[in-house]
């Protein structure tokens, strides 16, 4: 097997949340006097202790209640927070899609705003300019990509930012509950795109509430519970718990 | 040796490879800010008139100054004044304002106060502009000297910077910042040789304490290269460049010390 694209090594994330935020000077000198206006610092354990690998071209679900610590665990693997304790290793071009459309300007065109969009993941303007009428056909925005963005419908908001990441050439990508944008065709299409990245050998992570959908994409799968790691395996064994879950309660009544 | 080089070079490589996106971010701020707009981007340049044109009145009618060719040298304190307190000001809610962006996706964050700065001072260019079309006018000599403005001109830009950076990553923790820095800028104007000659203050401690100052130091330069047609003395100049290392030094360590983990707390 190929070097892993991804090491997590018993990555933690802490939040340090304060209930009595200091965060003016204000604050700060009445709270010299005044107990009751100091800060109750209450740490947060978003991720606690995580570890896997995902191998080069392979696909991993990660699975979870809202506030598991599945969508901490992306942003730590993208850079954007530094990791309380633990190391995290990437190999590639890393493209993180936690949220679509991000840092798009309302008042500028759509097709201004792919630019800018590519050049926050790292692309040449001249890059872009080859990559643009590839973009446009998959967003199928057709003219309305010289309207400004802030006449753009959710939907079609959505579709030029999927069609941008997914046209950056990810070797990593990263991708946060995005595919519950858009009309049902399009979701078909994004589905299939990928796929079709996936056999050209691009690693994925993947982060969902469906099981239908970590199953159709993914070859193993985490489960996160309280930011800890509760279960990880085979894609093949969720389906089998799924169904047996589904089967066993008819049986016993 | 080539790979010591090369590792101490990756960085610059890094943000040479994000240039277009410096690009894009000024391009967008420039045409976000004066859309819209009939005048466009000459809108900038109302206010900074308009200041100008009241000291003028003030200066030339009220309070009578002797200095020789006095619009001149008030034009050219106050042009490069404006630009360091239009930044300053505007630092404290760069990484606040930017927050959905720095949390969603990852990109060298320098970048944000630098595209800033370049918003800034390419509007500013106009003003400047300005300035050199009414030199003459003015009672300004053209001369050698002035072949070295650019050399001051990005000292002056990166002693900014250092405090821009200082002020953007404090601000996170310091949510008044930023108005005590819109009245201290205030005092500061007042506090500084821009459209009163030092000479005006007699007592002489108190002058040698504000020629220490890097802001009566740039004015100092700039009002020495457009308005006395000499060249700045090399003390002044040494003085203000070390105080630009200072400046990028501290701001430059807070915001690589603090800045990483600051994105969560925005």
């Amino acid at each position: 097997m190929s070097e892993p694209a991804v090491i997590v090594e018993h990555v933690s994330k802490d939040f340090v949340l304060h209930h009595n935020a200091q965060d003016t000077l204000k604050k700060r000198f009445v709270g010299l006097f005044h107990k009751r206006w100091r800060p109750q610092p209450h740490i947060f354990h978003a991720v606690e202790d995580v570890s896997f690998t995902v191998a080069r071209g392979e696909a991993l679900g990660l699975m979870g209640h809202n506030g598991s610590g599945k969508s901490t665990l992306l942003s730590l693997i993208a850079g954007i927070y530094p990791p309380t304790a633990g190391r995290i290793l990437t190999r590639g071009r890393l493209v993180p899609m936690i949220a679509l459309g991000v840092g798009f300007s309302p008042e500028l065109t759509g097709e201004e705003n792919i630019y800018l969009n590519a050049s926050l993941f790292g692309l040449k303007n001249r890059e872009t300019r080859a990559l643009f009428p590839k973009i446009l056909e998959f967003s199928e925005l057709g003219d309305f990509i010289y309207e400004p963005v802030k006449n753009y419908s959710s939907g079609m908001y959505a579709r030029l930012g999927f069609s941008v990441a997914i046209h950056l050439d990810p070797e990593i990508l990263l991708a946060d509950e995005i595919l519950s944008v858009g009309d049902a065709d399009f979701q078909q299409k994004c589905l299939a795109r990928i796929e079709e990245m996936r056999n050209g050998g691009m690693t994925l992570l993947f982060v969902s509430h469906s099981q239908d959908q970590v199953a159709q994409f993914c070859d193993r799968y985490i489960r996160m519970e309280h930011g800890k790691m509760v279960a990880a395996g085979d894609v093949a064994n969720l389906i089998d718990s799924v169904q047996k879950q589904k089967v066993i309660p008819i049986q016993t009544t | 040796m080539t790979a010591a080089i090369q590792s101490a070079l990756a960085p610059f490589q890094r943000w040479w490879s994000y240039r277009d996106l410096v690009r894009n971010l000024v391009a967008k701020e420039i045409k976000v800010r004066y859309q819209g707009a009939a005048l466009g981007f000459a809108w900038s340049l109302m206010n900074p008139l308009m200041i100008t044109l009241m000291y003028l009145v003030v200066f030339t009618y009220v309070f009578p100054s002797n200095l020789p060719h006095y619009p001149l040298f008030m034009v050219v304190g106050i042009i490069h004044w404006n630009l360091f307190s239009l930044l300053v000001m505007q630092s404290s809610e760069l990484l606040v304002g930017n927050a959905d962006l720095l949390k969603k996706i990852y990109f060298p964050r320098l970048l944000v106060p630098l595209s800033n700065l370049l918003v800034n001072a390419t509007l500013w260019l106009m003003a400047l502009g300005i300035l050199f079309a009414l030199y003459v006018p003015l009672g300004g000599h053209w001369h050698p000297g002035l072949l070295l403005y650019p050399f001051y001109l990005i000292l002056f830009l990166g002693f900014t910077f250092g405090i821009m950076l200082a002020l953007c990553v404090l601000y996170v923790d310091f949510r008044d910042l930023k108005h005590l820095v819109e009245v201290f800028i205030q005092l500061l104007f007042w506090a500084t040789p821009i459209i009163y000659p030092l000479s005006r203050i007699h007592h002489p401690l108190i002058q040698s304490l504000m020629k220490l100052s890097p802001f009566a130091e740039f004015s100092l330069i700039f009002q020495s290269l457009f308005w006395a047609d000499t060249l700045p003395s090399w003390k002044l100049s040494l003085g203000f460049a070390l105080w630009t290392a200072l400046s990028l030094a501290i701001g430059l360590t807070l915001f690589y010390r603090r800045g990483a983990r600051l994105i969560e707390r925005l």
